[in-house]
């Protein structure tokens, strides 16, 4: 099998539809069901799975699309164990209804037999508004914003600095775990709301925001993400074999495995980081050919931020997960060629802020891994709260500037798909609600 | 160890392994289905009904063989298998039939006769359960193949009239010496709603059949219960219909040793002095509903069922996702333990006589 071919589908199976039936036979149909509570994005699953459990499968795929425009995308990604299903009443009884996977069947059962949630009729859609609102960044944030303003009526406009819509669905996820067939119908889904989207057109730079502003755009909501890589010290920057985890899983689905697979096939990989993406990123070093992978993380098992299937997946390709070591550097030839990481193995501490028991370096227990190519985990938390994010508001995405609105992973640092989908509907209730403040005035 | 229940029983003068037999239907269209089902452990067969040759049937009322075949079926049974009961269904369409059909199953070698009035897929004036629903015809039938043979003949009742005590009476005149009840109950199980076609469906045609399934067993012990009650009647009843829990041998084996029962006659109407008129019922004891609140899991079912459709007595707390009952108001209907998903957690607490409800809130 060619290496780019392990990237092109999801790994994971879907529920068909008997076993869809089955599953949501098992809810419980709770009252003020806990799981919608659950759910950041407000995606209703209580709503949905009595749906699907009383046959009434278009009304399921509504419920979704309607609360949630990229239900589908969220249905596959989401870390349902610690949001939804967490609260599954069910869990009493013998093991939560596996709602995330209910989810992505009903977006992919709505394709299947071709049922289009938001054709209604025209009498049952909102009255078409003037007001044009502008979208900077296709990307989970930017994507449930325009769809709630689309399904309001406004005219939105979307602009995409990159060839694709999506963000990190497109760019950050590997195709192992969401792939671009997926992504695709989903968009069109928004695109039947009337969203115009504008991909290759980047819209940064000083001022960018005011310009659209003065080109009649009534509101801006900013949701580029977060691409930068992570300041590496300078000597590093540079260092052949050194990826974050941007560049690295953005190449892959730029088609370029098989380059990448070049210069890993073969060789020790390392990964620093223990979240989802750091999984993703050791995951697919294994499907490129690595020799050995190794995910270096400097807390425990217990405190990883990957979901336990996710880690465990990882763990069944052949991931070594080195524990306890903190990475201190790397070392590298004349020529700039990365050599092999400087670790020091910890302990763990005290609580700190996050809740977690702080890693602790033991002292004179400094060692180093020889591997050659380093993927790097994009964020490590410790810097988030300084460079390029946006300060926009909780409650309302407003930022500093009138008129401006932003949301998902440039306020929050990376963070999950549903919260940015929430962000998005934030965004756009907010500014709905300031354009009809206008309107009344 | 306490000595093993014993589970045969006699009925019509013949011993039977155990009380499981498989009843006349699609299930036991050929000695070799039969012989399957006698391996793992069923005691008998109603074997599936023979007709006439060139009867006007449809597959699967009855037999889909000729007669021959199935007499040579019947016979290779009782041979290989001289424990076990074999029992010819026979259906006619005329007095002649119904005789014919009688001599060759007593000539092939079948314990009894079963006389099946109450097939639900005939159309003849006459025929299937149109002969059980008419009095005259069961008992004309029944009589004249008490003529010509002596096996045990147990009269098969369709569930499709009001009271079956007529047609089982009129079986007895006619020298039936026992009844079997239920046949399926007519009914449409689907339409299919891309076609409108009522399932199943028959390229293009569909038609009110015999439904089955455990939907039925109710009926099935009513019509039973009620014939059970006939001391007129006071015949052998064999029940049939929407049995299906219980691994039945080794099911009915533990339940007589738990309950220390030593034989299947000792079962045999145990419920009937307990089930009365809703008239009879004693009104002035009262209870309500007791949670065991350790055992919830927090769905709200309770809550939602005794809102919408109970005595209103329960409020929902919604911090800590549990039920909180007001004890007098409960109706004692106990529809929430229905609902309620965790076995054993909702259960009847009797009240003291001087207990007093609060009447439900009238509004307006």
């Amino acid at each position: 099998m060619k290496s780019s071919d392990r990237f092109s589908r999801m790994e994971e199976k879907g529920f068909d539809l008997s076993q869809a039936v089955a599953e949501a036979g098992r809810c419980l149909l709770c009252h003020e069901p806990p799981c919608s509570k659950g759910c950041p994005a407000g995606t209703d699953p209580g709503a949905f799975i009595r749906k699907l459990r009383f046959r009434n499968i278009t009304g399921a795929i509504r419920t979704v699309k309607k609360n949630n425009i990229l239900g589908g995308a969220c249905g596959v990604l989401c870390p349902t164990a610690r949001l939804c299903e967490k609260e599954c009443c069910a869990t009493g009884i013998d093991r939560p209804i596996r709602i995330g996977k209910l989810q992505r069947f009903l977006i992919e059962h709505s394709w299947k037999i071709g049922f289009k949630p938001f054709d209604a009729d025209a009498s049952e859609r909102p009255p078409r508004r003037k007001e044009k609102v502008a979208v900077v960044g296709a990307g989970p944030a930017g994507l449930s914003c325009a769809a709630e303003l689309a399904a309001n009526g406004f005219q939105v406009t979307v602009f995409e600095a990159r060839p694709e819509p999506g963000g990190v669905l497109r760019y950050g996820v590997p195709g192992f775990r969401f792939q671009t067939e997926f992504l695709k119908k989903e968009i069109d889904d928004l695109l039947s709301l009337g969203v115009e989207l504008k991909c290759s057109t980047p819209m940064t730079g000083d001022g960018a925001a005011e310009k659209l502003l003065q080109q009649g755009y009534r509101a801006v909501f900013l949701a580029t993400g977060l691409w930068k890589p992570v300041r590496l010290k300078k000597d590093q920057r540079d260092l052949k074999g050194l990826f974050t985890s941007m560049e690295f899983l953005s190449a892959l689905r730029e088609g370029k495995a098989g380059e990448l697979s070049k210069s890993i096939k073969g060789k020790v990989c390392a990964v620093i980081g223990g979240g989802s993406v750091a999984m993703d990123c050791a995951r697919s070093a294994v499907r490129l050919g690595a020799a050995d992978v190794y995910l270096l993380y400097r807390r425990s098992l217990a405190q990883m931020p990957a979901e336990e299937d996710e880690r465990t997946e990882t763990m069944n390709e052949g991931v070594h997960f080195l524990t306890l070591n903190q990475p201190l550097g790397f070392l590298a030839d004349s020529k700039g060629k990365l050599k092999g990481v400087k670790l020091i193995r910890t302990t763990l501490g005290a609580r700190d802020s996050s809740g977690r028991r702080k890693p602790v370096e033991v002292k004179g227990t400094g060692w180093s891994l020889p591997p050659v190519p380093s993927a790097r985990s994009a964020y490590p938390s410790l810097k988030l709260e300084r460079g390029g994010l946006i300060r926009a508001g909780e409650k309302d995405c407003r930022t500093s500037l009138r008129g401006g609105f932003a949301g998902g992973d440039i306020v929050r640092g990376p963070d999950l798909v549903v919260r940015a989908v929430r962000d998005g509907k934030t965004a756009a209730r907010s500014i709905m609600s300031m354009l009809d403040q206008k309107a009344g005035a | 160890m306490a000595k093993k229940p014993d589970l045969s029983v006699e009925f019509c003068g013949k011993t039977f392994l155990n009380p499981f037999l498989l009843s006349s239907s699609p299930v036991s269209n050929s000695a070799l289905m039969v012989e399957k089902s006698f391996e793992a452990g069923w005691a008998g067969v109603a074997y599936k009904t023979v007709v006439a040759d060139n009867a006007p049937i449809i597959h699967p009322s009855t037999s889909d063989r000729g007669l021959k075949p199935n007499m040579r079926d019947i016979a290779y049974l009782k041979k290989r298998w001289p424990k076990h009961v074999v029992i010819g269904s026979i259906m006619g369409f005329r007095n002649e039939e119904w005789a014919e059909l009688a001599v060759a199953c007593t000539d092939a070698g079948a314990d009894m006769l079963e006389l099946n009035f109450s097939c639900p897929h005939m159309t003849v004036e006459g025929s299937g359960a149109k002969v059980g629903q008419t009095d005259h015809l069961v008992e004309k039938f029944t009589t004249t193949v008490r003529k010509v043979t002596r096996l045990p003949l147990i009269a098969k009742m369709t569930p499709n009239l009001a009271d079956m005590n007529e047609p089982a009476m009129a079986a007895k005149r006619g020298g039936a010496d026992a009844i079997s009840a239920i046949n399926t109950v007519r009914g449409i199980s689907e339409v299919g709603l891309e076609d409108f076609v009522p399932k199943p469906n028959v390229f293009g045609k569909g038609a009110i059949s015999g439904y089955s399934g455990p939907a039925v067993k109710p009926i099935g012990l009513r019509f039973i219960a009620e014939m059970a009650k006939n001391k007129e009647l006071n015949l052998p009843l064999s029940g049939i219909g929407g049995i299906q829990t219980w691994d039945m041998i080794e099911g009915l084996t533990d339940y007589m040793a738990l309950h220390n029962v030593k034989r299947v006659k000792d079962l045999v109407g145990k419920a009937l002095p307990h089930l009365c008129e809703t008239g009879d019922f004693d009104l002035k004891r009262q209870g309500i509903s007791s949670y065991d609140l350790d055992k919830c899991v927090g769905c709200g079912q309770c809550y939602v069922v005794c809102r919408d459709s109970g005595g209103q007595a329960l409020e929902w707390n919604e911090k800590k996702r549990r039920p909180e009952l007001n004890e007098d108001k409960c109706l004692s209907c106990m529809v929430c333990s229905f609902v309620c998903p965790v076995d054993g957690l909702i259960t009847f607490k009797e009240m003291p006589a001087d207990w007093k409800r609060r009447e439900t809130v009238t509004l307006g």
